[in-house]
């Protein structure tokens, strides 16, 4: 053990501890903790270590050895976990623990490097115990991983989630009151139904609760009227719609809110329009619910879009052709054949736009005004004069609950009633095209708001480049080099620009982060969908269930979890890096099962019975199939790491500011300018990534893999 | 002994795919799981291969128990079904995979698997992609990729089910040429009957996750233990018939007006099941010799090398090939039918 058992504050890099490792009890390592600092408790975790040393050497039966591991490190990783959490800074962290142990002199900080070396040895060493028993198909490595992923799941996921529910019962000085929840939970700014009756505003849960439903209604209409148009009509600009669904991922959530704030604004040009033509005063109408409405009917319709694609393309022709072979016509077809079997898919994209409503919040912190939702509530709660955490953790346990309750929804609802009709069979029938008056419809909604949004766009870069938007229209680069300027000195270059250094920031984290989002998704995915383990169906749950959880309530919960040991990593550039990467492991997850379901199994298979080991099998065989999986992970990765918002915004700091958080304080400010300015950048350095991989993948001829995977198995 | 089972039983959840089976495999002979889809003879290889645990009971390898083991730690090799070629990779980097993993040098492993290729008659093929090849040609590929790391059992998991049915002959062929000439030690797992008792020295038939009976070809043919089995290993009639002992070694067998004596040492006297081969009986015009089966010709179909016949008789409906395809009887004629004795079968006495 020569590394320094608890956390520093200096930093690991400083070198400091090198002379205090024995002696010192801030720099001590492992066993000069218990030996001469008397911590006692740290033992069990180390003598369970050498343990396990000595059961290696033992001559005994290969399946008694694994029990015996598995045990002995278990039991280690028990009693290390029970330490940990059972002694914070001021001694005993529990009543109950005090008046069974007696008062506890000493004090522990956050673990540190040797503390987290000995928890993945004993965890590595519990996973090849298991694994000699027999257990995840005798492979020690499999046993490793799944290890590795549950245990990061449980300590970055599902402990801050706890972490909150925690809270939420406890009053100010952390002591525990069920009470006190339901006093939080029933206050009238929460539940007020005033708004109906006309005399006053509704309580934020409803607000949050009517823009979701409303949300969730408008994209799925617009969504069903893109996708019939690109599928079922013979509209010429298809392509062009396609580009849309590439916007919302490299757009930060709130750019669509400023955008309209250029528009309808106080001195957006509709108003300045109007006060110049009728004299009609400018008003303030788009703060509020119809202004959140509409920044989010803009934002996640492209989502829905992508949904709703896949569901339309989902309708087998040859249903529809026998619906016409029956005499019916092209409108009874569409009414009684193709919209019934598209019912599943548009729920799905329903609750997707509800979930994505609820979670939003860059377009109600900039367009809310009074129309508070749970988000925005709950940031005011943890940044606001109020710092009520209570208050906070009782809200986003709300919000929680609803996310949730969606997504359970959802899965009971369309979970297992999927009529996708896509199966390996051929399926020689031609779409059929869309009625006149369906088709009308569609058309009629869809370019209307395919031009408005192409105009949001435009405006929201233009507003970067004059002066002052509503009173001086000159056109002007001030914006931008006040953000991004670069002088030349007798040093060097000095990035003096103020974006700089919250740029950096967030692109260093985001490129940090990507890699390890795309590894843990792909690991993951390849665990649950290749891999047989005991505990298989929840781990997929939790991946799953991450996904549904929005990320205000995160951003809350680490707050909430990791400023006290034993993993305090509050303020730090860590804590980012880590909630960009369980943020995002789900969609690498996703794209990992996706892509790796279409690989035969028997590929896998092949290279175990060919003495290829697990992690020589992820390497040579499987990792090389999974290529475009594996770039689009790291993509989206990393520009959804740039983009994001609603988590980091509490768990940014002075030193590590990002991009967006920085951006929404300048809004809040009123600096529009330098704001559009700085997102038009971000925006153009998104698309610029995603079009440059997207070049590199595609010069990888995936027809012609897909036809070897194909021919391989014929 | 290669391969030894002891009361191996696999379960999933709740489902039990394979309910306590036992068999061993001689060191150098092919042996074939034959069954049903659904019968778990590809659950019971796979077990073999280490790519499914059992959930009880002992497997042995080469002596070695190797019951916990995984798929990489134990001495076999696998050709696939769909054949499984890494389709990124080069026919010869697809015979050198397991070469390399097992710690080979680079040369020396894209030695063997020249050898390899040879052996399967694909020299001169290394630099292709497994795309490029035909169907036969992938299967060979997949063969000297197993061959090559000489295991000590090669397992087969239905392997000709992709080819034509031209092609599977010739593939049969080659593999039992193969195994015959470097005394292989082979376990076969198919759905073909034919198949498997062309390319097998013994067979396990096994049905519902248990093993119906085992031997060699012909024992199964000649002597099946069940009406399943009868019923499994070619096409046979079923039919009530009443038994009487003639002596230790002879057996009467009374179908209907008929009776054929046959050679049986065990059946019992009274009621039975009897299977009957089609191509056992001989379609005579009525009324045919003193010990035939009367009936009546219900439909006939041509197929080439022979007509099939469905013919009503007191013993119910029996089904009949007949080889003269000169002079065929139409539906409604009277025939006398003649069983031989080798086509009768006691599947069960009471």
């Amino acid at each position: 053990m020569l590394l320094p058992w608890y956390a520093l504050q200096e930093g690991l890099d400083s070198g400091a501890w090198l002379g205090g490792l024995w002696s010192s009890e801030d720099y001590g390592s492992g066993f000069a903790e218990v030996l001469a600092q008397g911590k006692w408790w740290l033992s069990p975790a180390l003598l369970a270590l050498m343990g396990c040393f000595g059961l290696s050497l033992l001559p005994i039966p290969r399946e008694r050895r694994g029990t015996c591991l598995a045990f002995v490190a278990g039991a280690g990783v028990v009693l290390f976990a029970a330490q940990a959490w059972g002694i914070g800074l001021r001694g005993w962290t529990a009543g109950w623990l005090t008046a069974l142990f007696g008062e506890m002199e000493s004090r522990q900080v956050g673990i540190g490097a040797g503390a987290a070396v000995a928890l993945i040895a004993l965890l590595s060493l519990l996973s090849i115990g298991l694994a000699l028993r027999g257990a995840f198909g005798g492979d020690a490595f499999v046993a490793g991983a799944v290890t590795a992923v549950a245990t990061s799941i449980l300590l970055f996921t599902a402990w801050p989630i706890l972490r909150i529910l925690l809270q939420a019962f406890q009053n100010g000085d952390g002591a525990f009151e069920p009470a006190l929840v339901i006093e939080r939970l029933s206050a009238a700014k929460i539940w007020s139904l005033r708004c109906l009756s006309g005399s006053g505003r509704c309580g934020v849960a409803w607000n949050t609760l009517f823009l979701a439903v409303a949300c969730g209604a408008g994209t799925t209409a617009l969504g069903l009227a893109f996708a019939l148009i690109v599928t079922r009509t013979s509209f010429r600009f298809k392509k062009t719609l396609r580009v849309l669904t590439v916007l919302p991922i490299v757009t930060p959530p709130f750019v669509i809110g400023l955008a309209l704030i250029l528009i309808f604004g106080r001195s957006g040009l509709v108003n300045q329009l109007l006060e110049w033509s009728l004299g009609v005063p400018p008003t303030r109408w788009i703060y509020g619910f119809q202004g959140v409405l509409l920044a989010q009917l803009f934002a996640f319709t492209p989502v829905a879009f992508l949904v709703l694609i896949g569901v339309v393309e989902g309708v087998s022709p040859t249903l529809e052709e026998a619906s016409q072979t029956l005499r019916a016509d092209a409108w009874t077809t569409f009414a009684t054949v193709s919209l019934p079997l598209m019912r599943p898919g548009l729920a799905n994209a329903f609750l997707v736009g509800f979930i994505e409503s609820i979670a939003d919040f860059g377009n109600p912190i900039v367009l809310g005004g009074d129309y508070g939702v749970l988000s925005t509530e709950i940031y005011f709660a943890v940044v606001g004069a109020q710092l009520d955490y209570g208050h906070a953790a009782a809200l986003a346990l709300l919000l929680l609950v609803l996310a949730l309750g969606a997504f359970f929804l959802q899965r009971r609802v369309v979970g297992g009633r999927s009529y996708a009709t896509i199966s390996g069979k051929g399926d020689a029938g031609l779409p059929v095209p869309l009625p006149k008056g369906a088709r009308r419809w569609a058309l009629s909604v869809a370019l209307p708001w395919a031009t408005f949004t192409v105009l949001l766009y435009g405006f929201a870069f233009m507003g970067g480049l004059v002066k002052v938007w509503g009173r001086d229209y000159t056109p002007t680069l001030d914006h931008y080099i006040k953000a991004f300027a670069i002088e030349r000195s007798a040093s060097g270059l000095i990035w003096s620009g103020a974006a700089w250094n919250s740029f950096w920031t967030t692109v260093t984290l985001a490129a940090i982060a990507a890699p390890l989002t795309a590894l843990l998704g792909l690991l993951a995915a390849w665990l649950l969908v290749r891999q047989r383990f005991v505990g298989r169906a929840a781990l997929e749950f939790a991946t799953m269930l991450s996904f549904a959880v929005p990320g205000t309530v995160i951003g809350v919960a680490y707050v909430f979890a990791f400023n006290i040991p034993p993993i305090e990593i509050t303020g730090t550039a860590l804590i980012i890096v880590i909630c960009f990467v369980f943020r995002n492991m789900p969609v690498g997850v996703r794209a990992g099962i996706a892509a790796m379901s279409q690989i035969d199994r028997s590929l896998d298979e092949a290279s175990a019975t060919l003495r290829g080991r697990a992690p020589q099998t992820l390497i040579h065989v499987v990792l090389p199939l999974l290529r475009p999986a594996m770039v689009g992970a790291l993509v989206y990765g990393f520009v959804r790491a740039v983009t994001t918002v609603s988590a980091v915004v509490f768990l940014v700091t002075a030193e590590y500011e990002l991009a967006t958080t920085y951006i929404i304080l300048r809004v809040i400010n009123g600096d529009y300018g330098l704001a559009i300015a700085y997102s038009s950048a971000l925006i153009a350095l998104m698309l610029a990534a995603i079009l440059l991989i997207q070049l590199a993948v595609g010069d990888r001829r995936l027809g012609r893999r897909a036809a070897q995977l194909q021919g391989s198995r014929a | 002994m290669s391969v030894e089972f002891r009361d191996v039983v696999k379960r999933y959840g709740t489902t039990t795919a394979v309910s306590g089976i036992s068999f061993t495999v001689e060191t150098g002979s092919l042996v074939t799981l034959l069954g049903p889809s659904g019968c778990g003879k590809t659950t019971t290889l796979r077990m073999i291969a280490g790519l499914e645990l059992p959930s009880e009971g002992r497997i042995l390898i080469a002596g070695r128990d190797v019951t916990r083991l995984s798929a990489t730690e134990r001495d076999v090799s696998m050709v696939f079904q769909s054949y499984a070629l890494f389709p990124h990779m080069s026919v010869l980097d697809n015979v050198c995979y397991g070469l390399r993993r097992s710690g080979h040098s680079k040369e020396a492993a894209a030695q063997q698997a020249r050898a390899g290729l040879a052996q399967v008659g694909l020299a001169g093929y290394e630099g292709r992609q497994p795309s490029e090849l035909s169907g036969g040609q992938q299967q060979r590929v997949a063969v000297a990729r197993a061959l090559v790391l000489k295991p000590s059992v090669l397992l087969f998991d239905e392997p000709l089910s992709n080819l034509d049915a031209r092609l599977r002959r010739q593939m049969r062929e080659d593999i039992r040429e193969l195994q015959q000439a470097l005394g292989l030690t082979v376990v076969y797992v198919t759905h073909d009957q034919q198949e498997a008792m062309a390319v097998s020295d013994r067979i396990i038939v096994m049905n519902v996750g248990r093993i119906e009976q085992e031997g060699t070809p012909r024992d199964l043919y000649e002597r099946p233990a069940t009406p399943f089995l009868a019923r499994f290993m070619g096409e046979s009639n079923p039919a009530r018939a009443h038994l009487h002992r003639l002596d230790p070694q002879r057996l009467r067998v009374q179908l209907g007006p008929a009776t054929i004596d046959i050679d049986n040492g065990t059946a019992s006297d009274g009621e039975a099941t009897v299977a009957v081969r089609p191509e056992a009986i001989t379609v005579e015009a009525a009324p045919g010799p003193a010990n035939a089966l009367p009936g009546t010709v219900v439909k006939a179909s041509y197929v080439g090398t022979h007509i099939e016949y469905s013919i009503e008789t007191e013993a119910g409906t029996l089904f009949a090939t007949c080889p003269q395809v000169d002079r065929p009887l139409a539906p409604g004629a009277a025939v006398a039918l003649v069983l031989a004795p080798r086509g009768v079968i006691v599947v069960e006495s009471r």
